[in-house]
């Protein structure tokens, strides 16, 4: 274990494993250590001492902070200035048995989103620049410390979900924006699942600007003490100034969507459910495989059906149907299955987040590329890291 | 602008090529005469033209990829065109370049209420997602004021704005999926109705690219259901100063207006004269601020805008009570362009982003340029998210004139990124901002930008000459000397 204290360092450590050919993994607060696949490293960056804020400008949106910074104290400060990053980025401590809530650098890593995600952007709508050195040991940065910004390639973006693969980051500029004054939440109760992605359909072409869009089962409904008295429970957020909330509220509630029956949470029972479902609560205890599939969120409806049928599991969908988590076996059956059913929505992916009886050796974690995707893949990483230093492997074997 | 020395055996080659591209393309799809390629031989940026070798029109992603897969085999050289209306000279054609246009995708293939999104070809115009889906109550978000025209593939390769993008994003937030056909000829899609890549994001990185890695063969556009209500303030100010602390203050209050604009004075009183919307002529700095979402939300944040405006020392403020009212408002601030065409033969329009709250001091910079080099300028900003659009009045008849201005919009950039910038905000870098992209970024972030171009086109036969100030070789990007034993402070303990 090496602890960076700066890119300089950083640049240091990559450089000696590149004369030792050797490969390094890189750790912030270790909280996303379970994701992604198993691989042996000749030593590891630290990167948690690279923490604390550079600049923020509430009134200019704009946040410079360093990769190691934890969420917690990124989100303190957000707080304090009346501020939030606005895709909602979960904490994971729980779900994945780490401790720790990890670091703005591992959420970007990893291009975690929340609920938010759905409307607001995710992760990678946020990243506007950053500086980093590369898997060749040379320091380099992109973006801005601005909104707007089109200069050159928006490397920001290829950053964002490239688990470490390509650089180490640091100097990290976010866009922020501005906490809702209140957010409420709506519960409309259905027999079944299409029925449920069918109403998030018709609220979404409504006026009424719904924030978050989740369906659970009654199952899961229950745990979190809501219970309508159907299969399935759509819950939509609704985020502003009171009386612009009361009104949509107001407006959903009395339009109806077909609910069988319908509910009202307010603040902070709706802030609470909000965040189990975006913490994946319901599944910590869970000794089998937990899945995240990000499909067309009118596919959620079918491919739960259809995996339903086969397997024994459990599961929920959030981003109106988008993004499916979902509980089951281990192995290999349930992961073909899976996979198959994403080509078969006709795009998505489904990531393999933990499975706690071991599973995670007998399935890649990742979406497998199609050969063509793989082959370029392999070049914008020889393109960063030619050498694969940088957390080689950790996605897909060879990248 | 110099731009990369044409390769002589090509142009020489040009009926050959014509030739073999017919054998590609349906008749009348390949430009061979000089007066059918006079047609593209600019974009937006019309100072710089240059006749292409010849004008490729495919009709389907099979030709467009056999047309690169042509190009590629035989190295030769492709720019790719949307509609033609970069303002940065990304389309600007090569004289020994194919250039691809794709005006002929011109096809909505799959309107999406249920996930809430539209496919389409790239030829489409941005304002045509709109049309296609307003009926319904739907509409895209991102709006560049060429929207009329410019095409959505087009949007992807320049990362479009507008003048909502404060708080709806720019094209890469409003972007499900793209399909592109690589210079191999390759078809690959990224992203699809689904959120969010799950690998690399590729689409991201495509976005914005200006036509360097890739041709757009297809899109998928993030639809919104349209706010209930827009209302709109106009806010004079005697100074600019308070104008930019304004600004701020209404972001300090948690409020995101769909969009904030500001006009300085030339630029009042240009549009006003051309479009007579009401504007205050005395004004030094005149607010548009738009807030949208449903009625009552929209009432209640013109009451606190207002209050907002008055204690930072408006001038003059109106609300708008009506759409008419509301169209009025924008119609000087859409209409700036043509109005300073009306008092200057010519302009330059400038494109660089700063930190908002270094607007005051920007101010008196240009102020300062302006007299230096002995001409006006007009500013109109996009003001909550910092871009600037100076437009720098010349007249390209009095010799020296046209180069004086390019110097001082150079001077503008300069100053965007000496105040923490950046060069453009979202008119892309093309051939216009090219060689100044060294003031913001070292060589070695260059080179770093340049090898991801070479995991996607390592020939540099994709629009050469636009963005990079120096081309290099992919071998030499990749080049990486490790001497053991040669390592700084070679006594650290490591691992």
């Amino acid at each position: 274990m090496n602890k960076i204290h700066n890119l300089g360092e950083a640049a240091e450590a990559i450089t000696a494993a590149l004369a030792a050919k050797q490969r390094l993994s890189t750790i912030g607060t270790g909280s996303k250590a379970a994701l992604g696949r198993r691989v042996d490293y000749d030593g590891v960056l630290d990167l948690s001492a690279m923490c604390g804020v550079v600049d923020y400008q509430p009134e200019e949106l704009i946040l410079t902070v360093r990769a190691g910074t934890s969420m917690s104290a990124l989100e303190a400060v957000l707080a304090e200035a009346g501020q939030m990053l606005p895709f909602d980025p979960p904490d994971f401590s729980r779900l994945l048995a780490s401790g720790a809530a990890g670091s703005i650098g591992g959420v970007l890593a990893a291009n975690l989103s929340g609920p938010r995600r759905l409307t607001a952007g995710a992760a990678r709508d946020y990243l506007l620049g950053f500086e980093a050195v590369s898997g060749r040991g040379e320091f380099f940065k992109s973006g801005g410390k601005v909104v707007k910004n089109v200069t050159g390639y928006d490397l920001s973006k290829l950053m964002c979900g490239s688990f470490g693969t390509l650089a180490v980051m640091d100097e990290i500029t976010l866009k922020t924006l501005p906490r809702p004054e209140t957010a409420v939440s709506l519960l409309f109760g259905y027999a079944d699942i299409a029925a449920a992605t069918a109403a998030i359909a018709a609220i979404f072409a409504s006026p009424h600007e719904p924030h978050a869009a989740a369906i659970l089962p009654a199952v899961l409904a229950r745990q979190a003490e809501i219970d309508l008295g159907t299969s399935y429970v759509v819950i939509i957020r609704l985020e502003g100034i009171a009386v612009s909330v009361d009104d949509r509220a107001s407006n959903l509630l009395a339009s109806g969507f077909n609910a069988a029956a319908h509910a009202r949470l307010e603040a902070d029972r709706s802030a609470d459910l909000w965040q189990s479902i975006r913490d994946v609560d319901w599944f910590t205890s869970h000794q089998g495989a937990i899945w995240k599939l990000s499909v067309a969120p009118a596919a959620a409806a079918p491919l739960l059906a259809d995996i339903g049928a086969r397997f024994d599991v459990t599961a929920y969908a959030d981003w109106a149907g988008g993004l499916i988590w979902l509980a089951g076996p281990s192995g290999p059956e349930l992961a073909t299955a899976l996979r198959a059913a994403v080509d078969a929505a006709r795009g998505g992916y489904a990531q393999l987040i933990i499975d706690k009886n071991g599973g995670a050796d007998q399935v890649p974690p990742f979406q497998p590329l199609p050969a063509a995707h793989f082959a370029l893949h392999q070049r914008v990483k020889a393109a960063f890291d030619p050498y694969d230093v940088l957390n080689f492997g950790r996605m897909h074997d060879g990248i | 602008m110099e731009m990369p020395a044409p390769d002589q055996s090509v142009i020489d080659c040009q009926a050959q090529i014509c030739a073999d591209l017919r054998r590609i393309l349906p008749d009348n799809a390949v430009v061979e005469s000089e007066e059918g390629r006079r047609a593209y031989d600019a974009d937006g940026l019309s100072a710089y033209r240059q006749l292409p070798l010849v004008v490729a029109l495919p009709e389907t992603v099979p030709q467009l990829a056999a047309v690169m897969r042509y190009c590629h085999s035989h190295a030769i050289k492709v720019v790719p065109r949307g509609a033609g209306t970069s303002l940065s000279g990304g389309a600007l054609p090569l004289a020994d370049a194919v250039l691809v246009g794709l005006g002929k995708f011109n096809r909505i293939l799959d309107i999406d209420y249920a996930n809430r999104c539209v496919v389409t070809q790239p030829g489409v115009t941005n304002l045509a997602i709109t049309h296609a889906v307003q009926a319904d109550g739907f509409y895209y978000a991102p709006d560049p004021s060429s929207q009329i025209a410019c095409s959505v593939g087009g949007n992807v390769a320049e990362n479009s704005g507008g003048v909502h993008c404060l708080k709806y994003g720019l094209t890469t937030n409003n972007l499900l999926g793209i399909e592109i056909v690589t210079i191999e000829g390759e078809v690959l899609r990224f992203g699809g109705k689904h959120l969010d890549a799950g690998d690399f994001d590729l689409m991201g990185v495509m976005t914005g690219s200006e036509g360097l890695l890739g041709v757009v063969s297809e899109v998928t556009l993030r639809i919104l259901q349209k706010p209930a209500m827009q209302r709109a303030l106009l806010v004079g100010f005697e100074d600019t100063e308070s104008a930019a602390k304004a600004v701020g203050d209404v972001i300090g209050a948690g409020i995101i207006p769909a969009g904030m604009e500001m006009m300085d004075g030339l630029a009042i009183n240009a549009a006003e004269d051309f479009v007579k919307a009401g504007y205050p002529r005395d004004a030094a700095a005149l607010l548009i601020i738009e807030l949208d979402g449903p009625a009552v939300e929209v009432d209640a944040l013109i009451d606190r805008v207002a209050t907002i405006m008055n204690a930072a020392g408006a001038s003059s403020l109106k609300v708008s009570n009506s759409e008419a009212e509301r169209n009025l408002f924008w119609a000087g601030r859409k209409a700036a362009f043509p109005a300073v065409g009306r008092i200057s033969p010519d302009y330059l329009c400038m494109d660089g982003t700063i930190p908002r709250r270094r607007l005051p001091d920007m101010m008196v910079r240009m102020a300062a340029l302006s007299q230096k080099y002995g001409l006006r300028v007009a500013n109109v900003f996009h003001a909550g998210d910092g871009n600037l659009h100076p437009l720098i009045l010349f007249d390209a008849n009095q010799p020296g004139e046209l180069q004086r201005a390019e110097e001082f919009g150079a001077d503008i950039l300069r100053a965007c990124v000496e105040m923490g910038g950046v060069l453009t905000g979202e008119h892309g870098v093309g051939v216009e901002k090219r060689d100044l992209m060294g003031i913001q970024f070292t060589a070695d972030d260059l080179k770093q930008q340049q090898r991801l171009k070479c995991a996607f086109d390592d020939g540099h036969l994709l629009n050469p000459g636009k963005v990079f100030p120096q081309l290099h070789r992919c071998a030499e990007l990749g080049r990486l000397h490790v001497h053991q034993g040669k390592m700084p402070f070679p006594d650290i303990p490591r691992f």
